[in-house]
């Protein structure tokens, strides 16, 4: 994932907030926030050697299958739920959205962006699947099961009644403010439920600055 | 430094024939000593009750790095080093030691045999005061709940108000969710392996036919039995049947598959008749547990176990409240015994009322024995999770 990322979400994260860290693998993001940001921090992986890394970094951590729900924790648990990298692997990722806010107040989803200048370019001049820095595996190895572009992912909010409140792009010279949908490689969005928008939060608004025109 | 198939063929330590085992504590010594007593759930009052334990490291000058460590059913105080008679290594050597999971270098060890168990703590085959007899079937039912009531009174006499642990897997799980809901202000963490909130019908099933064994063996007279004539045959039986339920469908096929106890006979032709493996290592087990086991005492503690409901006194939420501990929840996929759906449950239910949990699920294939074999991915998580726990108390 493009460091771009950890360093924005580090950013829209306040101190002491409440954060649950969806695939968490081996913690290390987690035990970064821990520590610079010192919030309460749980991690969710799947994987027993991963959880076990976790325990090493003194985490508290959950050995689960985000697929399997989050039905361990009660209603507004957390302040952040955090999907990073994890999102497109989700078999549903409508239902474990709509959970994640059950948990947590806002919900931070990174994703790679199948609408990029050379995914498009692959698919229409080699006419192959893309393979590209964010989308490294071919098709028959990737953990993916959903591609997506930005333009959908907005689409994808808009039906769920969640808001993008900030996002951030980025492809290999860094941030991507012009044209993200072609030329973002990655990007981060923070969401909010509908219903609580307009609620004073402590994020920093305006790095994502609103497209006029997109392609 | 081991490999899968050496972590099985040496198994755990209760009843094998350990061969050129070293223990680095040495030989350890067990102490008896006397308590005040407890009434009991049941409303039995023990004036006063004995209690063997072993203490192993060094309580620190302020008294934050004591560790309960609770044993299963078959289990005793002797947790590490060597039998001074019998030169055995105690139940959980593997994990517990200098450098150890359980790193007796840092850390004071404190194992108590249960109350109701037969190895010096009182039990059904102790004395009674009024009688000079063996209580037998007068000894009143037990809890989990007054194991842990003599255990809190044994750490009283030591001298020790809150534990850094109390780790315990099996029935030595319900005893540290016992202590984290019976004493929160006296646990710091709490690290249940193995282990549930109360036993579903399959567990008590089990258990009911070890105690039906026992039961009708001749032997057992109404529980009145002589040294000499013990229902031996009963109780080799249960801890057949209990061992079977230890075990994994891949632990067995590895340990003994179809293999003969002698692959050929005196003429030197294959043995078919020679009994299988696993037959012959179920026999070891039983008759070796024998020697070392009394019969009512394990009718009692299998009792106890089955009786045992973490939310008996209160619902959920009220029993859950007070809980101050942090909490490290392990169980193993391949435990169909105590299967990893009822560690989840009470995971789900710790996570509900706001207590800090940690879970893992370890991909140990070795059955219920998972967490008494030599066990590298068990011992780093716990090692890493007291480490972390022991630099919390001292900050």
């Amino acid at each position: 994932m493009h460091p771009g990322i950890y360093e924005t979400v580090l950013r829209w994260i306040p101190e002491k907030s409440r954060v649950l860290d969806l695939g968490t693998g081996d913690g290390a993001f987690l035990a970064r926030l821990v520590q610079t940001r010192h919030v309460t921090g749980e991690g969710v992986e799947k994987d027993s050697a991963l959880v076990a890394r976790c325990v090493e970094r003194g985490l508290t951590v959950h050995q689960s299958d985000i697929a399997d729900g989050l039905d361990q924790y009660g209603d507004s648990t957390f302040d952040f739920v955090l999907l990073l990298g994890t999102f497109q692997e989700l078999i549903s990722p409508a239902e474990i959205i709509r959970e994640t806010f059950r948990v947590g107040r806002e919900v931070i989803v990174s994703y790679s962006n199948f609408a990029h200048v050379r995914v498009r370019a692959q698919i229409l001049f080699r006419g192959r699947t893309p393979i590209t820095r964010s989308l490294p595996a071919p098709w028959y190895r990737t953990h993916n099961l959903h591609f997506l572009s930005l333009l959908d992912f907005q689409e994808f909010c808009r039906d769920l009644g969640v808001r993008e409140a900030n996002r951030a792009c980025f492809n290999a010279r860094g941030a991507v403010h012009f044209l993200p949908n072609f030329r973002a490689e990655e990007a981060v969005s923070l969401l909010q439920a509908n219903s609580i928008s307009g609620h004073s939060t402590t994020v920093e608004r305006g790095e994502a600055k609103k497209e006029t025109y997109q392609i | 430094m081991t490999t899968p198939h050496t972590d099985i063929v040496r198994g755990d330590l209760q009843d094998q024939k350990v061969v050129d085992y070293q223990s680095p504590l040495g030989v350890t010594q067990t102490k008896t000593v006397t308590l005040p007593g407890i009434q009991t759930q049941s409303g039995f009052t023990f004036d006063h009750v004995d209690v063997s334990y072993q203490t192993l490291g060094t309580l620190s000058p302020k008294r934050d790095n004591a560790v309960l460590v609770c044993h299963a059913l078959s289990g005793d105080a002797h947790v590490a080093g060597l039998h001074p008679e019998t030169g055995r290594p105690g139940w959980w050597d593997y994990h517990v030691g200098p450098g150890k999971a359980i790193d007796t270098d840092k850390l004071f060890v404190i194992c108590p045999n249960v109350l109701g168990g037969c190895s010096g703590t009182t039990g059904p085959a102790s004395l009674r005061p009024e009688t000079g007899k063996p209580y037998g079937m007068s000894f009143p039912p037990v809890a989990i709940r007054d194991m842990v009531a003599v255990q809190a009174k044994l750490i009283d006499h030591l001298g020790i108000q809150r534990l850094l642990a109390v780790i315990g897997g099996s029935m030595g799980g319900m005893q540290a969710l016992a202590w984290a809901t019976d004493y929160p202000q006296r646990v710091q963490t709490c690290i249940p392996i193995a282990t549930c909130i109360s036993h579903s019908a399959m567990q008590i099933a089990f258990n009911e036919v070890g105690r039906r064994a026992i039961l009708t063996d001749p032997d057992w007279n109404d529980g009145n039995y002589s040294e000499d004539r013990r229902p031996v045959h009963g109780l080799a039986v249960a801890r057949m049947v209990g061992h079977v339920t230890y075990l994994s469908e891949f632990s067995m096929t590895h340990k003994f598959g179809r293999k003969r106890q002698k692959e050929r006979d005196a003429n030197g032709d294959k043995a078919e008749a020679a009994p299988f493996s696993v037959e012959s290592y179920l026999h070891h087990q039983g008759q070796s547990f024998v020697k070392r086991f009394d019969p009512n005492s394990y009718l009692y503690l299998t009792k106890a176990i089955d009786q045992f409901d973490l939310f008996e006194n209160g619902s959920q939420a009220e029993v859950l409240r007070g809980v101050r501990a942090r909490f490290l929840v392990i169980s193993f996929a391949s435990d169909w015994l105590y299967p990893p759906v009822q560690s989840r449950e009470l995971v789900r239910l710790l996570k509900r009322a706001n207590v800090p949990v940690t879970y893992i699920n370890l991909e140990t294939p070795y059955g219920h024995d998972s967490f008494l074999i030599e066990n590298p991915a068990f011992a780093n998580v716990v090692r890493h999770y007291l480490e972390n726990e022991h630099r919390h108390a001292r900050n």
